[in-house]
């Protein structure tokens, strides 16, 4: 709770342009950020790209956050994700997923205990536990290595054109699921 | 297009935030964010949904390099002038100033030895107004800044520890909305000080952060060095 305190506070520190509280929340979260960007990109030098642009993007809306609406943390990763996304579509998403192994450790049942980690993340495990096995698999490979509806496809073996409904479903039963 | 119905739009920001929109799609939402405040409250709400699923990304170490491309690439890099007036010189004679808030250092210093040292717990009788408690990464409590109904910003270390050679800590005020933070001076040895700023005033809300800084504080008069310690004011007591 204090760690996301303080996340906050360097947060609006930044936001008055703050270059040394910037640089500490560099050194307290790029590990985990770096992480993600690279689960998205699987390439060190283009999540590093990522992590570029995406401190760019924090050093310039850190006013925008709104601790009312979600925890610092969370705002910084998305950012993170979609800075990755973003370079990821720009290379067409070319990167290697012929990996057969990919996402296995996302996808994994015992993974989902690492979401648990606090009473939100144990709702959304509830709930990603009572999808069907493909609609959960698909959001996952979504949303921590960033495949496109295309690779999922391939990755889960599924037509196309029904990868995009399933994940919509997903998504749906999810919000229900949380609210 | 952005759709209107509600239903479409929803699963349209689940489908941006979950990352699966092509290139043109996930633009058209990034570029319709700023004018659509629904919209940005739903992609919110699906970032704080999803968020849990980031711990399934394994932490890994960035370049050892990659900080210092970052500061060049961002915007004032390499110029290495401040490009705002350093506190301590915006009134024109900084020596002068420097001196009086030696000075004040050096009055608080006396006023603790005469007896305030037990000033948060044993003397409640006129509580301070706004209070933060300045804590380490581990959560230990490190250090109480305190602003009395006068102005002034009294800190105080709980639990001194050594600062790493050729630096010095030096206390630093963002005032809510304020656009830089105003320098409050260099951190005695003893950890004791006590600060009347002129420019500011202390409010709640107001961040209190201490930077690690070259021996004589930050050249340009913002902080240069990592953020060790960072808290808000609050009334006292409200925590």
């Amino acid at each position: 709770m204090r760690a996301e305190a303080s996340l906050a506070d360097l947060l609006a520190a930044v936001a008055a342009d703050d270059r040394s509280a910037l640089r500490t929340l560099y050194q307290q979260q790029a590990t985990r950020l770096f992480g993600v960007a690279n689960a998205i990109l699987r390439d060190r030098e283009a999540a590093a790209d990522a992590m570029q642009d995406a401190f760019l993007r924090i050093s310039q809306r850190a006013g925008q956050f709104d601790a009312e609406r979600g925890e610092a943390s969370a705002w910084l990763g998305g950012i993170v994700r979609h800075a990755a996304l973003d370079l990821a579509r720009k290379r067409g998403r070319e990167m290697p997923t012929d990996d057969p192994t990919l996402g296995d450790t996302a996808v994994a049942a015992e993974a989902l205990d690492r979401v648990a980690a606090d009473a939100e993340g144990r709702r959304l495990r509830d709930c990603l536990g009572a999808l069907d096995e493909k609609n959960r698999k698909g959001i996952l490979l979504a949303f921590v290595h960033g495949l496109s509806h295309a690779q999922v496809a391939t990755r889960l073996d599924l037509p196309l054109g029904t990868v995009k409904a399933w994940i919509r479903r997903g998504l749906l039963q999810l919000r229900e699921c949380l609210a | 297009m952005i759709p209107t119905d509600p239903q479409e739009r929803d699963m349209l920001a689940g489908e941006y935030v979950l990352g699966t929109l092509d290139a043109r799609a996930a633009a058209e939402v990034a570029a319709a964010l700023p004018q659509d405040a629904a919209l940005r409250a739903a992609v919110a709400l699906w970032e704080a949904r999803l968020a849990p699923l980031a711990r399934l990304a394994l932490p890994e170490a960035p370049p050892p390099d990659l900080w210092s491309r970052i500061e060049a690439a961002l915007p004032g890099a390499g110029q290495g002038l401040p490009r705002r007036a350093a506190p301590f010189e915006r009134r024109g004679s900084g020596s002068a100033r420097r001196v009086s808030l030696w000075r004040g250092w050096a009055l608080g210093a006396s006023a603790l030895a005469a007896g305030l040292a037990g000033f948060i717990v044993l003397r409640p009788a006129e509580p301070p107004r706004l209070m933060t408690v300045l804590l380490t990464q581990r959560d230990q409590p490190a250090w109480v800044v305190e602003a009395d109904r006068s102005g002034a910003l009294r800190l105080a270390s709980i639990n001194p520890q050594p600062v790493e050679a050729n630096r010095v800590m030096q206390l630093w005020a963002l005032p809510q909305g304020a656009t830089a933070p105003t320098s409050l001076g260099l951190v005695p040895e003893g950890g004791r000080m006590t600060v009347t700023p002129s420019a500011i005033r202390a409010a709640p809300g107001m961040l209190i952060e201490i930077t690690l800084e070259p021996p004589g504080g930050s050249p340009i008069g913002r902080p240069t060095g990592p953020v060790l310690f960072i808290g808000r004011l609050s009334a006292a007591g409200s925590s």
